[in-house]
């Protein structure tokens, strides 16, 4: 556009060429003049034309609307402007960035009409890859949840609040801010870690202007000790990925990496990639050791049981075997190597009585692959054990498998508990004036120190919120702040990739920005919607913008960043780091006759910081399938010497702190020991999440070196509780019904080696099956998907993809446990083994859209029908509700509307406003009667073919993706045109280990599973 | 020992009553005012009624999740009444048609009773199909009406075989049933003195003047509508069975279905009509119509039925090992030892044990044994349904999506009220129509029959 006179550039005005520049300047705003005009009332005059002329035609309205009925017909009106990015019935996509933790994944939001539905990961990102977890899946229903808050609330005594206006609110704040300072006393600011540069900024500026001001950051689940393990170890401030694309064996120690263990999608993505079938050579072998029975224990090759607090003297056994034979050379202080040598792997494996086979397997095979095994510590570990863990690495050269190019960094300081515990002292001694909470829940999280009383002896607590959360309510001030989704920011938690975050839809209530609002203190002016966006610009054009050094001015930068929705940074960090172990503190003590506590990440509700996202509570736990619920996992054999059943309530002592939860008995569980989960049990938040199973943060560890684990004792109330699980639990012992999934060939598994001699060892033994009646042929595109059940873990994403792509309900506890849940898509898990000793088999189920669907045969109606595509299609306006679809599908997907959930549960939530924003306009909402199931995103393949309708093109029904299978993390689901013989899904159907779950009952299913292969031995277990 | 010449055919009617004693006993009850035991009886069946309606109301409100049903089991109580209640509605047109082309005399007396019973019957049950749905206010969609929306029902589906099967059933059966009551209502019109009631009873018996033409047509039309009604009584509970039998459930999708349902049909019907008849013919005194005899010979249907229905069960048993199934044989294992096995033992021991005791006479002649009897049969054919509805779709071919099912108050409710329905009916119709067929009655006495003064 630079030179006019080349015939090469187009312009599309005359005022575009003839000037450019103006024009340029208008795109580089980032909406255009006049769009966003009507939001920014403030800074209007009182009465504007518009204004006036807006009042003028609304009193003329109401003067007509008054004469006649008037009734709202609920009519849809088209824009009578258009805004220019927005084509009706199209998505527009949104890069940006979620806290859903403290790993801030970047995200694609997908909007239609201005609304966001639907999140998935970036497929830009180097992380992300276009992937989330099940928390990034559900967290578009935080954005429209109706408990949200909207108003700054001021409390008049004690539970009782009134909305203020935000001026009177930050005039007060700031009085006491001001007093504060002048009396010397300590303004504390909570926030949870936060990994923004930006915000960090903000709150060292304010730091500056109120000099008495401390700011402590906490994470429940913390990763610290791993970040301390690696300083001591490598002197590195962070801490590397591993690739374990490369890594030919894996032993996962205490470490749950493929499900709630921090990096789920990155090592999820990479793990994957070892498990494929048709690359035999690099097919990994994955040993886990646990305590708890995870989701990575389940997706073991090898399963090694080891109550968690003996894991250290396993590592000393362990590197004392290894380095015996591998021999390495280390510097490592003296007392450690004395350590390691007392430690004999024999005994320890007498000891706790672990199978001798295994870990000489182990042994073998982390020595035999040196340079590609490699051991995954878990979150939840010691710093020590991480050092072990690291020094095992060091012996076995998995150094070659650490990903630098990709670190985990923490920008954010992060406090010891004890220095909460100091500033509650500091609290009761009336030393601390104002208590800011920055979208932070402390009063929660940390309900193992006693915020809740301390709260009362704080002149002033402000609590910025979304959330009327149990410290909010405790305050005296709750500043109701932007969802992610309204709000600008940055974050950094890769050394290699800056994700920005930026708003995708205009704030849905009178909410604010919460970095601004800390501005406004700092600034000492009034609030503006744009305060923190300016205020990052200006930091990314002094920091980032001088770092990249990219070949275009700032704004260009910063408008491709934005569409991005991240940077890459250079790296420099090539240089591979060396081991230099300068002190070991010495063994703990452990209690093999005490009864060990070990808790969880919620598998699906994390720290508990989604308090009111009935999606994640609704969704069954991965082993247990429990819903709406957590609980005292033990194991079978304890569960018998003290006599305990499912469901009694039993109450758990350590020291004060008591509480009471019902028991859930789990095969392959250690002895000995309780689990619990956290992110349950919240007072206040909102409908749905109130009250909700048991806030277990209270038993976090002060003391010890892992928050994690502790001893403690337990008495049974003898009171009983009702937990619901979404799939029926047959006892492993009743050999009735034992292994039918295996007996019925729903799960077809083999092993490595076997399929390596015999690659026809699974079509071997299916039969050929007659048909007495001609079967349709199917000309033209015919849809087909193929799920590999060595990829998929079990993660439970592809579910609350479907439930947010498709507009599923919540059908609350109650239904659950009658067996009514809505999911089109679930994971069914059957177990195999004995109860010590068990094996899992996961197994993703959903409409297999059958040639010979019985379903469609016996409606009465034809409501359920079949396209000539290979869909078996629902008419939901043609359906009855016979509900014999559902009785003749052998695999029970049918899920019927038993009644209108979204009024049947919790007081019409589901109908409050705004959640009907959240409705994905392509799908219909079903009523009350109707069949539903899975469509194979029906929606999906009908925008896929009208593009190429309209560009004249044959549909040859490639690039249409299942909500099921872009969320699928492991790449496991694989959905297409069969007929294309181009395409994957037609290899995999003709794919040696490609089986079909009853098969013999000749209903032709269109979606096959990949015969699962675990990696052992013959001569092993 | 007695010994039965059974060359002379026993009387179908004891003692010899003369024509107007026939008459008097059988019309008094319309004659009459009502006693103090019909309002209690009809103030109870009244109170089921309500009860039914209002679990109906509660569900048509709220929808159908107020009952147990769940996934996998999406049929419940809905549908076990609807198979009991069908089954019962068959004795009538069994005794009615098919005893009539089989010239059995002994059925005159009760032919009429039952038939009234098997359209009350076929009402309650024709009401479950209609309310199972999940939108009864579309339930037209069954029909096959020509509409711009060029829609069709779906004639592959069982249930659409039912909408026919059981509409024709009950169309036929009320023909047949008004055919019969022609002639009654004639001697009804010539009876009675009411104005209001002779305009009613001219008008429905069709200018009946008991003239040998109008005897010679109606024998004629009778014989025809009975030869009409005849395959009914076996497509109706054929068809009915289908609805299982057509799908791929293990335990449903079986041959023998047909015939073990249409025997447990006439099983369950025969144990329904003898219940009330020991009843009617107790309050109005016609011992002497509706006799021991006649008891008898349904209490020997009840056992040749009964037999069959146990040859069924032994037989799906059977077949399910034979099969090589193993789906198929862990279905019926299940029955007999998994969470419903009560319902399943309940079944066989009212049906297929309790029977038995109708080997011996004493027991077959013995008004409380076959009452008892009787009613077990009825309780019994009610779990068997039960037990193939529930227990087939409670573990069905994924033990993932295995679940309970648990009635709910409203499953209960609708129960009660279904027969609140039926009793309803029969206590209106016994005052208001003659519960046995008068016209028939005396062409079967001894003394209209051609006599020697016993001499052949």
């Amino acid at each position: 556009m630079e030179n006019k006179n080349s015939g090469k550039e187009y312009w599309k005005s005359l005022r575009e060429y003839y000037d450019p520049e103006e024009l340029k300047k208008i795109k580089h705003d980032e909406f255009l003049e006049g769009a966003i005009d009507f939001v920014d009332l403030e800074s209007m005059p009182p009465i504007s034309r518009r204004k006036f002329l807006a009042l003028l035609s609304a009193s003329s309205a109401f003067a007509f609307a008054a004469c006649t009925n008037y009734k709202d017909k609920g009519e849809i009106v088209p824009y009578n402007r258009q805004p220019e990015e927005i084509i009706l019935g199209k998505a527009n996509y949104y890069a940006s960035t979620l806290n859903c933790c403290s790993r801030n994944c970047s995200v694609l939001i997908k909007t239609r009409e201005g609304r966001p539905i639907k999140i998935d990961g970036n497929p830009e990102h180097p992380v992300s890859q276009g992937k989330v977890c099940v928390r990034g899946q559900a967290s578009i229903l935080n954005l429209y949840d109706p408990d949200r808050l909207g108003e700054p609330l001021q409390k008049l005594s004690e539970k009782v609040f009134s909305s203020v206006s935000w001026k009177s609110a930050e005039d007060q704040i700031k009085k006491s801010l001001n007093e504060a300072v002048k009396n010397g006393k300590e303004i504390a600011i909570i926030s949870r870690k936060i990994n923004s540069a930006t915000a960090l900024q903000v709150l060292s500026e304010f730091v500056e202007t109120y000099p008495t001001a401390k700011l402590y950051f906490y994470d429940v689940l913390t990763n610290k000790n791993q970040f301390y393990a690696w300083k001591e170890c490598y002197n590195l401030d962070s801490v590397p990925s591993v690739k374990l694309e490369q890594a030919k064996v894996i032993l996962a120690i205490e470490s749950d990496f493929l499900n709630s263990d921090g990096d789920f999608v990155n090592q999820t993505i990479r793990y994957a990639k070892t498990r494929n079938v048709d690359d035999l050579k690099n097919f990994s072998r994955l040993y886990v050791l646990e305590g708890n029975l995870t989701l990575t224990g389940a997706n073991a090759d090898y399963r090694i049981k080891l109550r968690s607090d003996f894991i250290r003297e396993f590592l000393f056994g362990l590197i004392n075997e290894i380095n015996k034979r591998v021999k390495k050379q280390l510097t490592i202080p003296y007392n450690l190597s004395q350590l390691i040598a007392q430690v004999d792997l024999n005994v320890v494996v007498k000891k706790f009585n672990l199978d001798e086979k295994v870990i000489k397997t182990l042994v073998e095979d982390l020595i035999r692959n040196r340079g590609r095994s490699v051991v995954l510590a878990g979150n939840r570990l010691s710093k020590e054990e991480n050092i072990l863990i690291l020094l095992i690495n060091e012996i076995l050269d998995a150094t070659n498998l650490y990903d630098f190019s990709q670190s985990l960094i923490s920008l954010s300081p992060e406090n010891d508990l004890n220095d909460f515990q100091e500033l509650i002292t500091k609290i009761k001694k009336g030393n601390v004036e104002v208590l800011i909470n920055f979208d932070a829940n402390p009063v929660y999280d940390l309900s193992n120190l006693d915020f809740k009383e301390a709260l009362k002896k704080v002149n002033l607590t402000v609590t910025l919120s979304e959330l009327k959360t149990e410290t909010a309510s405790l305050s005296d001030f709750i500043l109701p702040i932007h969802n992610p989704l309204e709000s600008w920011n940055d974050f950094q938690t890769y050394l290699n990739v800056i994700n920005l975050q930026q708003p995708v839809i205009n704030p849905l209530y009178n909410t604010r920005q919460k970095e601004s609002i800390i501005l406004t203190f700092v600034y000492n002016e009034p609030y503006h919607e744009k305060m923190y966006h300016k205020k990052l610009k200006s930091r990314w054009e002094k920091e980032v913008y001088p770092k990249i050094k990219p070949a275009v001015d700032f704004e260009s930068f910063w408008y491709a960043s934005l569409h991005d929705g991240f940077v890459n940074l250079t790296n420099n960090q090539n240089i591979r780091p060396t081991f230099t172990l300068k002190n070991f503190k010495g063994s703990t003590k452990t209690y093999s006759d005490r009864i060990l506590l070990g808790i969880h990440s919620g598998a699906y509700t994390f720290d508990g910081r989604f308090a009111n996202n009935g999606w994640l509570y609704e969704l069954p736990h991965p082993i247990t399938k429990i819903v709406w619920d957590n609980y005292a996992t033990v194991s079978p054999a304890f569960a018998k010497r003290h006599n305990i059943e499912n469901g009694d309530v039993i109450e758990i002592t350590n020291g004060k702190v008591k509480s009471q939860l019902p028991v859930f008995i789990q095969a392959g569980v250690c002895d000995n020991a309780i689990f619990l989960e956290l992110g349950f049990g919240h007072s206040e938040c909102g409908e749905i999440g109130r009250g909700v199973g048991v806030n277990v943060n209270k038993f976090l560890n002060l003391s010890s070196s892992s928050r994690f684990f502790d001893y403690v004792s337990f008495v049974n109330t003898g009171k009983k509780y009702n937990l619901v699980t979404a799939q029926e639990h047959h006892a492993l012992d009743d050999t009735f019904v034992k292994d039918f999934h295996r007996k019925r060939k729903i799960i077809q598994e083999g092993t490595l080696e076997e399929y390596e001699k015999n690659k026809n060892f699974i079509q071997a033994e299916r039969k050929e099956l007659l048909s007495i009646v001609e079967e349709v042929e199917y000309k033209g595109v015919k849809w087909a998907m193929a799920i590999d059940m060595n990829k998929c873990t079990g993660c439970n994403v592809c579910v609350v993809s479907c439930i947010a792509e498709n507009n599923i309900p919540m059908v609350g506890k109650d239904q659950v446990e009658k067996g009514r849940e809505m999911h089109w898509m679930r994971i069914d898990t059957y177990f195999s083994g004995t109860p010590e000793d068990v094996l899992v088999s996961n197994q993703p189920m959903l409409c297999q859209h059958c040639d010979n669907a019985p379903c469609e045969n016996v409606c009465p109606v034809s409501a359920t029908n079949h396209s000539s595509d290979g869909l078996n299609q629902m008419a939901y306006n043609r359906c009855v509700g016979t509900r014999y679809c559902a009785n003749n599908c052998p695999y029970k997907v049918r899920r019927f509307n038993f009644f209108d959930f979204r009024s049947e549960f919790a007081n019409d939530y589901q109908y409050r406003e705004p959640l009907n924003f959240l409705n994905n306009p392509e799908v219909t909402v079903r009523s009350r009667g109707v069949m539903e199931k899975c469509t194979f995103c029906i929606q999906r393949i009908m925008e896929a073919r009208q593009e190429t309708i309209e560009k004249g093109i044959e549909f040859d029904g490639s690039g249409v993706m299942t909500a099921c299978q872009q969320a699928c993390p492991s790449s496991a689901i694989v959905f297409g045109n069969m007929n294309d013989p181009k395409s994957e899904i037609a290899r995999l159907r003709k794919h040696d280990l490609a089986y079909y779950v009853l098969e013999e009952t000749n209903v032709k299913p269109n979606v096959s599973y990949i015969t699962r292969l675990r990696n052992i031995n013959s001569e092993g277990v | 020992m007695r010994v039965i010449d059974y060359t002379i055919e026993p009387p179908v009617v004891e003692g010899n009553p003369s024509l107007s004693s026939i008459n008097e006993s059988i019309i008094k009850p319309l004659e009459s005012k009502p006693t103090r035991g019909w309002y209690i009886a009809i103030s109870i069946s009244l109170t089921m009624l309500l009860i039914g309606a209002i679990s109906l109301g509660v569900t048509l409100w709220k929808g159908v999740g107020v009952w147990g049903v769940n996934q996998p089991v999406g049929w419940g109580f809905d549908i076990v009444n609807f198979v009991f209640w069908v089954g019962i509605g068959h004795a009538g047109t069994l005794i009615s048609a098919i005893l009539f082309l089989l010239r059995q005399r002994w059925r005159t007396s009760i032919a009429r009773f039952a038939e009234a019973m098997t359209i009350f019957a076929v009402m309650c049950a024709g009401l479950f199909p209609l309310i199972h749905t999940g939108r009864p206010w579309l339930d037209g969609y069954l029909l096959p009406y020509p509409n711009q929306h060029a829609l069709w029902v779906n004639f592959t589906s069982p249930l659409l075989w039912d909408v026919f099967a059981v509409s024709t059933y009950f169309t036929v059966s009320l023909v047949f049933w008004y055919i019969g009551l022609i002639p009654d209502l004639a001697t009804l019109r010539d009876r009675t003195t009411n104005k209001i009631l002779k305009t009613i009873y001219s008008i429905l018996s069709l200018g009946w003047r008991h003239s040998g033409r109008h005897w010679q047509h109606y024998e004629m039309a009778y014989l025809i509508l009975a030869g009409f009604a005849t395959p009914l009584v076996l497509s109706v509970h054929t068809i009915v069975s289908f609805d299982f039998a057509v799908s791929i459930m293990p335990g449903w999708h079986t041959t023998i279905f047909p015939p073990y349902f249409v025997a447990g049909a006439v099983f369950s019907g025969f144990a329904m009509v003898q219940n009330v008849l020991i009843i009617i013919r107790k309050v109005f005194r016609i011992e002497h119509i509706i006799t021991l005899d006649t008891l008898e010979k349904m209490n020997k249907v009840m056992l040749a039925t009964g037999m069959m229905v146990g040859y069924a069960y032994a037989m799906e048993f059977f077949i399910a090992w034979y099969s090589g199934n193993p789906i198929e044989q862990f279905v019926f294992l299940n029955r007999a030892l998994g969470p419903y096995a009560w319902a399943y033992w309940t079944m066989v021991t009212c049906n297929v044990l309790f029977p038995q005791l109708f080997w011996f006479r004493k027991f077959r002649r013995s008004i409380p044994v076959m009452f008892i009897v009787a009613v077990f049969v009825n309780v019994g054919m009610w779990f068997e349904r039960f037990v193939i509805v529930v227990t087939t779709l409670s573990r069905d071919y994924l033990p993932s999506s295995w679940g309970m099912y648990i009635p709910s108050i409203y499953d209960i409710g609708i129960l009660i009220g279904s027969f609140g329905l039926f009793f309803t009916l029969i206590f209106l119709f016994i005052r208001t129509l003659p519960v046995v067929s008068i016209a028939e009655v005396k062409a079967v006495l001894n003394s209209s029959q051609p006599s020697h003064g016993g001499n052949h």
